[in-house]
């Protein structure tokens, strides 16, 4: 069985020359890159849930094959981009991981099983991070995107679930 | 200024001790100054150095002694033979029954006896604890995690008395496996009966050596010893009539004397915090009490 | 025949999950509101009013049940909201909620003598004088073992007493007895019973470490793992300990239960029901299980002798398992 997981791990590996050429990005545009992303598509259906209590924290994303780590915070209007200090919660995990994530596609407490994802800091506030993101339904974050984008992740996540 | 008539009460042994050294235990609690004493196998039905018909003749030697005797039910109740033993003590004439678990309520119910609700119970609101009055219940034990300010907000039903677990090695939980067999690699069934090697349990500490918990067969225990001796004069807003004491196999004569003394302000709160700490197995901790992690021990 | 015979019970902490269950063949999902009147108090889980109607509204379009769990301990101080959780759960039109505390069931039967009421296994029921004292008192209807019990022992309680019977078929494997266990509160102050969570979020901090991934709750040091090795919950009893000079999973290794080998003979015992564990987990999971034992539960009641489960169903379960399976009993004896 931990072959299988392994194998499964590797065919859905980045290609190595796309995770190189990621991996130069400074980290600053790499994170505005993905706040303005963020902010432009999913934001539109985030914003109504209860973000009480996470306003002004500050969170980092690390990518762990990358070797890239974005800082960021919620604000009423969206991600923020921050300074890269003292976040209160950190994530690590892999892109490929993270894209899994994001695509619902994955289990997070099974990838915590694992060892591929890793939440410190505040793990009171990731864990409610992680419930609610679970709590908005794919479809929802689906219509965000605008209509061809919407058709490449559909596209994406249908070839990843048959890895 | 501490409340006044507070009783001592000697709660059941939680450990497997040697037949001799069990029957030589209670014949010295018969001189102990408290007023009530809990008697059975709580944790283990494996465990019989003492059969049901020993302890009756431990209660009634206590009895005869002026002591008040409880027996105690077994909480963890699973097989058809755990109910048959207990059935045999609830059907028992002459001494009043501890329930800890809805099981045994269910049956001293039926019996239409008065019984005591254990600590095993669950009794966290006004509306349980009026339940269990109507059921005949006579006395409550608090869950041992209730703080004093949750237990001063419960309205105690008239006639009810209340039973606070003041010390001894918490009680924490319950399973249907044996921690102290698993540690020697054995079968539950084939378990050797290593418990009777632990007087006070079997210590489990962190990884960074800490003394955490303690294994007791099917029970896990706090490594921590709760006391409230240093605390009598918190007790008066609150409806406890009986302090519980947990046996531990050292010095027990001492520390129910200690509290005695504590109860009678013959010493000081600081005295008694003091002098208990020289008995104790291990630290102290009263977390519990304050509302705090259990573990743990407040400031003065 | 039992009138009801292993309907499938999925868990539900967000409404995607809801329909996740549904979607692949849950009968019943459960569920519990935004507080701590649930055993699964975790932040940014659960359901407020608006989610439940449509969870409610979702499950009965397709004929599925939702029951409620209210299965923690009220407090002297916040009873009233226990009770009306209680109110909530009967006005939202909720086919069952399951209870712990015999205050709130007498609220419960009194205040809406027709809704029906489980027993939670956080009421600690092992055996079949305890279940018929919720039955007789309180008009319990059915009754959800705590994970301690052999299935003769099951049988037996079967034999005793005209209350449904549940079991735990897959998931979180509590090794103390539900509803008897403060080993977090020692450690941290919250309490299952209370609090409605082991292990809390406020209090568990996981670090990369130079030794190992550490994890802590309230300062102690559960379990510190090597790179390779598989992480469990941050709860006590699947912790590493030291006892006697040696270090090892002194009260349970991580590690799930999974009966999929035992459904023929929960089938022959009129067992009513097979919950799923894992509110705390992602809709992804509960669609994984789900879909596995509708499956498996299928296969029983249209073939319960050549019942075999799959190597494939096997495999899609252990993946998304705490720990391996089947790593249990080879050093160590069989399970008490």
């Amino acid at each position: 069985m931990a072959t299988n997981m392994t194998q499964a791990v590797q065919k859905t590996k980045m290609p190595e020359i796309v995770g190189k050429l990621l991996g130069q990005l400074p980290a600053w545009p790499a994170t505005q890159a993905f706040v303005t992303a963020f902010n432009l598509t999913v934001w539109k259906k985030l914003r109504e849930l209860d973000w009480d209590g996470i306003h002004g924290r500050k969170f980092c994303v690390v990518i762990k094959d990358l070797q890239l780590a974005l800082h960021f915070s919620v604000t009423q209007k969206g991600l923020r981009a921050e300074k890269p200090v003292q976040p209160d919660v950190i994530f690590t995990a892999s892109l490929m991981d993270f894209i899994r994530l994001a695509l619902r596609l994955e289990d997070p407490d099974t990838l915590f099983f694992n060892r591929r994802l890793l939440i410190e800091g505040n793990t009171d506030v990731g864990l409610r991070v992680k419930n609610m993101l679970d709590g908005v339904e794919f479809e929802t974050l689906l219509d965000s995107f605008p209509g061809p984008l919407g058709r490449v992740v559909m596209y994406a996540r249908k070839k990843l679930q048959q890895t | 200024m501490l409340k006044k008539d507070l009783k001592l009460s000697l709660g059941p042994l939680l450990y497997y001790w040697p037949r001799d050294l069990t029957l030589d235990f209670y014949t010295q609690v018969a001189g102990w100054p408290v007023d009530v004493v809990y008697l059975g196998e709580t944790v283990c039905s494996r465990r019989h150095e003492l059969r049901l018909d020993d302890w009756m003749q431990v209660a009634q030697k206590l009895a005869d002694a002026g002591k008040e005797v409880v027996l105690s039910t077994q909480t963890l109740i699973e097989s058809e033979s755990d109910l048959k033993a207990l059935r045999k003590i609830v059907e028992n004439k002459n001494f009043r029954v501890e329930a800890n678990d809805f099981g045994a309520v269910h049956l001293l119910v039926q019996a239409g006896v008065p019984f005591v609700a254990g600590p095993a119970l669950n009794i966290y609101n006004p509306d349980t604890l009026a339940c269990m009055a109507t059921l005949n219940a006579i006395r409550w034990v608090p869950p041992v995690e209730m703080p004093r300010s949750m237990l001063i907000s419960m309205p105690v039903p008239e006639n009810m008395e209340t039973e606070l677990f003041s010390f001894g090695r918490l009680p924490l939980a319950f399973s249907a496996r044996c921690f102290t067999a698993r540690r020697y690699n054995l079968q539950k069934d084939d378990c050797q009966f290593r418990c009777i090697d632990h007087a006070d349990g079997l210590d489990l500490n962190t990884r960074e050596g800490e003394a955490f918990l303690v294994m007791n067969g099917i029970q896990t225990q706090s490594a921590n010893v709760h006391t409230l001796a240093h605390r009598l004069n918190e007790l008066t807003e609150t409806a406890v009539t009986h302090l519980r004491l947990s046996p531990q196999s050292q010095r027990m004569a001492d520390i129910v004397k200690l509290f005695r003394d504590a109860l009678d302000e013959k010493i000081s709160a600081a005295d008694a915090k003091a002098k208990l700490e020289t008995c104790m197995v291990s630290a102290g901790c009263d977390g519990y009490w304050l509302g705090t992690s259990g573990s743990s021990m407040g400031a003065d | 025949m039992p009138a009801t015979l292993l309907e499938l019970i999925c868990p539900a902490g967000s409404l995607p999950a809801l329909k996740a269950a549904v979607d692949h063949g849950a009968d019943g999902v459960y569920l519990g509101l935004k507080d701590n009147t649930n055993a699964r108090n975790f932040s940014g889980l659960n359901f407020d009013a608006r989610s439940l109607a449509e969870g409610i509204g979702y499950a009965h379009g397709k004929h599925r049940k939702v029951l409620l769990a209210l299965n923690t301990y009220p407090q002297p101080a916040t009873l009233s909201r226990w009770q009306q959780a209680v109110d909530t759960a009967a006005e939202a039109g909720v086919d069952a909620i399951i209870l712990a505390d015999p205050g709130l069931m007498a609220y419960a039967s009194k205040t809406h003598p027709d809704l029906r009421l489980h027993l939670s296994v956080q009421g600690s029921a092992t055996n079949y004088e305890a279940i018929n004292f919720y039955h007789q008192h309180f008009g319990i209807q059915r009754a959800v073992l705590p994970r301690v019990l052999s299935l003769p022992q099951v049988e037996n309680v079967r034999r005793h007493t005209p209350v449904e019977l549940e079991l735990f078929g897959f998931g979180g494997l509590c090794v103390m007895v539900e509803g008897r266990c403060l080993l977090s509160s020692y450690a941290c102050g919250d309490s299952p019973n209370t609090f409605g969570a082991c292990s809390p979020g406020h209090a568990v901090r996981w670090q990369q470490t130079p030794q190992g991934m550490e994890t802590r709750l309230n300062g102690v040091l559960i379990d510190r793992y090597a790179d390779h090795e598989k992480a469990g919950y941050p709860t006590l009893c699947k912790g590493r300990f030291e006892v006697q000079g040696e270090t090892y999973y002194a009260l349970e290794e991580p590690t799930s239960l999974n009966t999929l080998e035992l459904l023929p003979e929960m089938h022959r015992l009129g067992i009513a029901a097979v919950k799923i564990e894992g509110r705390q987990r992602s809709p992804a999971y509960v669609a994984q299980v789900t879909q596995v034992w509708r499956a498996a539960i299928d296969a029983v009641k249209a073939n319960a002798e050549n019942f075999r489960p799959q190597t494939s169903w096997l495999a899609q379960l252990d993946k998304v398992s705490e720990g391996s399976m089947h790593t249990l009993g080879a050093y160590y004896r069989p399970w008490k």
